[in-house]
Parts: structure tokens; C-alpha cells; sequence
């Protein structure tokens, strides 16, 4: 018969909890698949627009800047691919990274009130959000998809990456999100603030536009970690080679440790945090 | 009589009063979590114990009540039995497959019908989807909701919520049952058929049950902890114990006058209890009114109706003291009255008080909750009246 023992004893061992919570994600499959089916049947049955939602802010930001760039109020350097494609697969890319940071505050909070009533394995949780994730991404990328055969812009070799980098990229931003999350569940400034920041970061970070080839901002972008992300993640979109192989690999085994570390720390808070959360 | 399923050993948990120091020593208690550092023993500041120093142990078949005022600290401890939170000390071991009833229908979303929510509630409390569906049909009719089985939950009442909630729940199978005061939003007949599921899991389960409502606590419960301020304030088997002695924290309530119409005045009365204001039941209990008339007016002397309540403030009882046109005499009234043979069970009852002018039937005074006193028996019976009874066994 399966027993628990339950104590203030917070001696553990790392590789008890990953195997732990490695087990908490395979048993709560179900659970999670389950509720992200909840959601996303909730949120579209009360909406006429329905799936639009999920693409109507991209779209519209994207818009802004095909307006100012067309009607000439502001100079861009010209782009490899037809601008509006790069702005939309830009800002596209874009919000994946703000969605997979936010994901697990944003989760965890929905869903306080089953945390604070049920034992549940927590790790259900991330695992819906991250299908959740998944399901806006497709959504996106099926108009990504209709603006590539518009513009008749062909996807070439490179085209092979474009799943792999973005699962890492993913898995980087969400595990700094479950970083985040004890922090964030306690205080609500952390999660007013990751939308303003990610705002001020986006101008930074060649999402809008190209890297320029000298000036104070080429030397912020040139530092800026998000400027290698995006670029690459965009040129396997629209047919051009990937450039940074290097930050890949890095960034690659950065994210690995930074997944396991963030397991840990998500199934050692999540008690600590029930006890401070309201129903 | 089987294995012990759940075993408490002193356990404590401490909580801050204040918000901003909540969640500061919530990072503290996070750093110390994450790096496995000693968590701090003593109380910090503006903590204090929600729960101290709890001991006891629950066997296969038998059902723990847990009573105590709002605040005393019973959810926190299911909460920390339910392994939703850890304690500050000491250790908990539980045997087996729990199944809590902290609240029904969690993981409902209003907008979905009660069917899918069905399915989003049972996998939450831990059902596969082959469990679900093989018991789908059960769950609906155990619900007795089939008509509106499709409409969205935001359109059920609160009781219809918890009855589709339970149907889920009694599906479990658990060898461990945590029940906090959740079946009290439901009708009459839905809280019988949930007993009868109660009933039936009852021998091969360990249950701790939480509850405001002592019949049902002295109905399934074998053994009992009466919880204030954290602190065990009695635990043991005699269930009629603890639940006397709880029923002993309420009997200080205040009457209130609800009418009066100033012609007389309560001046004293008495009660023959003893110094804990109980009475033992089958005795006589005497009650004693002094009555000052304060207008002249008043002629014949007014009749009388005391009512019994018990603690859920249901009347239970009636007198009627009727002096047909007498005439008084002086300005004060002494009524000295005897309920003969105190029936009443085990509990803690008040007396409301009506004088009416016996000929117009008008009301001249009435107070409520006029006086409490708690009956002390043997027994500890679910219903308000314990019956004399004469027999013969042949």
C-alpha cells in the first residue's frame, strides 16, 4: 500500500525530486490534457471571434509597423524577406517568448483555486500550459503560413531546424518563467512587470527591424542574448541559412540545466506557496 | 478494527497574521527550501500556531471528528493530511489512497456543461479516463441531475454544483476519506444518500470528518478531537465528551428583546442547573420568572409560551402556562414552573419567551434566547428528544 509521510524534514535529495517530479508529469498527463481542453473549449465558446483572438494582437502590432514602414514615416534598412512577413514572423516569435515566460505564473494563478483544495501532482500545471502554448502557436502559424504563400517566400534547407530551436527556445523561456514563478505567485509586481519589460526589450532586440550596421544600438543588440534567438528562429522561416550555431549549443546546454534546476525548485515551492495562496 | 491508515505525531503549523510578513517569510521559507537549509522552529513575528501539538491515530474503520469554532484550526489540518501543505513539526504518515472532500466540484468551469465538467472534476481528484467513463452513467444518476446533465454549470444553484461534485467523489475508493463541511449546501434527501455512500465506505476506510453539525458528528464518529485556538482541547472516544463540552463555549450567548410593550418587565430568573449550567436529562427542570408590572393597566395575570431550541436553533419543544382570568394582585408576578421528566438529549438548548394577554392573544413581551443551558446524558443521540420508553424482550 502506497504511503506518505508527510514532515517538516526539507532534507532532499536533487535527484529524488527529479525522478519525482519526472513521474509527477507522466502520471498528470491526463489531468492536464483534460483542463487545457477545459480552457480552450471555455474561452472559444463564449466568443464569436473565437481562434482570431489568438492572432488578432500579432496581426495588429504587425500592422503598425507595415503602415509606418510603407507610408514612409520611418526608415527602415530594407529587409531580406518582403517586410511585412519579416514583422509578422518577428512579432510572432516575439510573443512566443513573453508566452513561455509568463506561462507558469500565469497557470498557477488561474488555477489556485484546485491548488489550494486538491493534491494534485503540480507538475500537471506546466504541462498544461505548455499545450496551451502550443495550441495559440499553431494558430499563429497557420497565418504565418497563408502571408509565406503570399509573398511566395520558400522555406529552404534550414527549414529542418526551425522545430528543434524553437523547442529549445521554448523550453529556455520556461523554465525561467518556473524560476520566476515562487516569486511571482507571492508578489504581483513580478507579473506587472514582465510586460513592460519585454515592451522596452523588443526595440532592442531586432524583431521590428534589421540589425543597423553601426551605432549605439547595433552594440546593444550585439550583446543582447534575444537578438540571436530571433534572428535565427526567423531566417529558418524564410529560407535563409542559421548563423549562430555556437549560442545554439550553449544556449542548448544553459537550457538543460536551467529545466532541471527549475523542476526542483517548482515541486519544493509548490508547498510553500499553497500555504500562502487564497483560495 | 484494521491497520492504522493515518498517524499524527505532533504536529504543528505556524502561520503569519500579518500579509507583507507572510509572504516575506515565505521567501525566506522558499530559499531555505530550495538550498535544503534548517527551516526556523520558534515563531517569527506576528506568527502564531494555527495548529499545535497534534497527536492521534486513525484506524481502517473507524471515523475521527473534528469540531472546534470557526478559526480553531480543523482545515488547517486536513490541509496539512491532504499533504496540500507541510507541517512545522513533527511527522504525518498516511497508509493508502486518499480521497478529500475539501470541496466539491473542483476544476469546474462555469461556462461548460455539467457533462464535460464531470470530466474535468474527476480527473482533477485523480480518475483516469477509462474510470470516467466507465462510471459516467453512475456518476449522472448518483446526481439525480439527468435533465440539465448539458446545461452550463453557471446555471446550477449551489446545491445542484455540490450534488453533481459528490456523484463524482463517490466514485473514489479511497482507504482514507477527508471530509470538510462540504455536504451542508445540499437538500434533505441528497444529504441522507450521501450518508448512505458514507456508510458503505465506512468499514474500510480511516475517515477524519469536520463538522459544525454534532448529530451528524455523533452519528458516524467513534472518535473525537474538539480543536481551539490549534490546541487539542479534548480528544478521546466518548464522543458525548467532546461534543458536551463544546456545546460549554456557547452557553454565554446574550438574549435579545424582541418586543415589548412596556407594561411588564423581566426582573430575574433561575434555573435549577449547576454551577456549568447543565442539567442532567430525566431530571425536572425548574424554572423560576420574576416579573415586575410596570403599568396598571394590566389586570389579569398574562399567559405564558417558552420555547425550546436546540443549537441549531430549531425549535424543538413547546409550554404553554395559561392562568385563566386571574386577577393580580401587587405589582410583581412570580411563576415558578417544572418541565417534568427533561427529555431533551445530550446538547446545549435555549428557551425563548412569549407573555401574552391571555384574553386579546396580543403580545406583551418577548425575548429571545432568554436563557441556554446544556442537558448532560449518557447517550449522544442524532435527534433532539430521547423517548422514555417501557418494554419487555421475549
Amino acid at each position: 500500500m502506497e504511503t506518505r509521510v508527510y514532515s517538516n524534514n526539507n532534507k532532499y535529495s536533487i535527484k529524488d525530486i527529479v525522478l519525482s517530479s519526472i513521474k509527477g508529469f507522466k502520471s498528470s498527463f491526463y489531468l492536464a490534457k483534460q483542463l487545457a481542453k477545459r480552457d480552450v473549449k471555455a474561452q472559444y465558446r463564449q466568443s464569436v471571434l473565437g481562434i482570431l483572438w489568438a492572432i488578432l494582437p500579432v496581426v495588429i502590432n504587425a500592422f503598425v509597423w507595415i503602415l509606418l514602414q510603407s507610408s514612409g514615416a520611418v526608415k527602415l534598412t530594407a529587409t531580406a524577406v518582403p517586410y511585412p512577413l519579416f514583422v509578422l514572423v518577428g512579432t510572432t516569435i516575439w510573443a512566443i517568448f513573453g508566452e513561455s515566460l509568463t506561462m507558469s505564473i500565469t497557470t498557477v494563478n488561474a488555477n489556485k483555486n484546485i491548488i489550494t483544495k486538491i493534491n494534485f501532482e503540480k507538475e500537471a500545471l506546466i504541462t498544461l500550459g505548455f499545450i496551451k502554448l502550443v495550441f495559440n502557436l499553431l494558430i499563429k502559424f497557420g497565418l504565418i503560413i497563408v502571408f509565406m504563400l503570399y509573398f511566395q517566400v520558400m522555406p529552404s534547407s534550414s527549414f529542418l531546424y526551425f522545430i528543434p530551436l524553437l523547442l529549445v527556445t521554448m523550453l529556455f523561456f520556461v523554465s525561467v518563467g518556473i524560476l520566476i514563478t515562487p516569486l511571482g505567485v507571492l508578489y504581483g509586481d513580478i507579473s506587472r512587470l514582465i510586460p513592460i519589460a519585454l515592451q522596452f526589450l523588443m526595440y532592442v532586440t531586432p524583431v521590428l527591424y534589421v540589425m543597423p550596421k553601426d551605432g549605439f544600438l547595433k552594440t546593444i543588440m550585439y550583446y543582447n542574448p534575444l537578438t540571436y534567438f530571433i534572428t535565427d528562429l526567423r531566417s529558418t522561416l524564410t529560407g535563409l541559412p542559421v548563423e549562430h550555431w555556437y549560442f545554439w549549443i550553449i544556449t542548448f546546454v544553459v537550457t538543460l540545466f536551467l529545466a532541471l534546476l527549475a523542476m526542483v525548485v517548482y515541486r519544493v515551492s509548490m508547498p510553500i506557496l499553497t500555504e500562502r495562496m487564497s483560495s | 478494527m484494521g491497520e492504522v491508515l493515518i498517524k499524527a505525531e505532533g504536529v504543528s503549523k505556524k502561520f503569519a497574521k500579518d500579509l507583507k510578513k507572510s509572504l516575506y517569510y515565505g521567501v525566506l521559507d522558499l530559499v531555505n527550501g530550495v538550498t535544503g537549509k534548517e527551516q526556523v522552529r520558534d515563531l517569527r513575528k506576528d506568527e502564531f500556531w494555527a495548529v499545535r501539538d497534534l497527536s492521534f491515530e486513525v484506524k481502517r474503520g473507524e471515523c475521527l471528528g473534528l469540531i472546534g469554532h470557526n478559526g480553531a484550526g480543523k482545515s488547517t489540518l486536513l490541509k496539512i493530511l491532504n499533504g496540500l501543505i507541510s507541517p512545522d513539526e513533527g511527522t504525518i504518515t498516511m497508509k493508502g489512497k486518499i480521497g478529500a472532500l475539501i470541496e466539491l466540484g473542483a476544476g469546474f468551469n462555469p461556462i461548460l456543461t455539467g457533462r464535460e465538467n464531470i470530466y474535468n472534476n474527476a480527473a482533477v481528484i485523480g480518475f483516469s479516463k477509462s474510470d470516467i467513463d466507465a462510471n459516467l452513467d453512475t456518476i449522472i444518476a448518483f446526481s439525480e441531475l439527468e435533465d440539465f446533465i448539458d446545461m452550463p454549470v453557471q446555471n446550477y444553484s449551489s446545491g445542484m454544483k455540490v450534488r453533481l461534485g459528490f456523484a463524482v467523489a463517490a466514485q473514489m475508493q479511497p482507504d482514507i476519506l477527508l471530509i470538510d463541511e462540504v455536504l451542508a449546501v445540499g437538500d434533505l434527501g441528497f444529504i441522507l444518500k450521501c450518508f448512505k455512500k458514507i456508510d458503505q465506505l465506512l468499514p474500510n476506510t480511516a475517515f477524519i470528518f469536520v463538522s459544525h453539525t454534532m448529530p451528524m458528528v455523533a452519528r458516524i464518529c467513534n472518535q473525537i478531537i474538539l480543536m481551539d485556538h490549534g490546541k487539542m482541547e479534548y480528544q478521546g472516544f466518548d464522543i458525548a465528551v467532546g461534543i458536551g463540552k463544546y456545546y460549554n463555549k456557547f452557553t454565554t450567548s446574550e438574549n435579545s428583546v424582541m418586543f415589548d410593550d412596556g407594561q411588564l418587565e423581566l426582573s430575574s430568573f433561575y434555573l435549577n442547573t449547576d454551577d456549568t449550567n447543565t442539567i442532567q436529562q430525566k431530571q425536572n427542570l425548574e424554572i423560576e420568572l420574576n416579573f415586575k408590572i410596570k403599568n396598571t393597566d394590566l389586570h389579569t395575570i398574562p399567559s405564558l409560551y417558552l420555547e425550546f431550541r436546540d443549537k441549531e436553533q430549531r425549535p424543538v419543544a413547546g409550554a404553554i402556562i395559561k392562568e385563566l382570568k386571574k386577577e393580580i394582585q401587587g405589582d410583581t408576578l412570580r411563576f415558578k414552573i417544572t418541565v417534568k421528566n427533561l427529555l431533551f438529549s445530550l446538547g446545549f438548548y435555549s428557551i425563548d419567551l412569549g407573555v401574552l394577554d391571555p384574553s386579546t392573544k396580543s403580545p406583551i413581551l418577548r425575548i429571545n434566547n432568554m436563557v441556554s443551558f446544556k442537558v448532560q446524558s449518557e447517550t449522544q443521540l442524532w435527534v433532539p428528544i430521547e423517548l422514555e420508553t417501557e418494554y419487555t424482550v421475549e
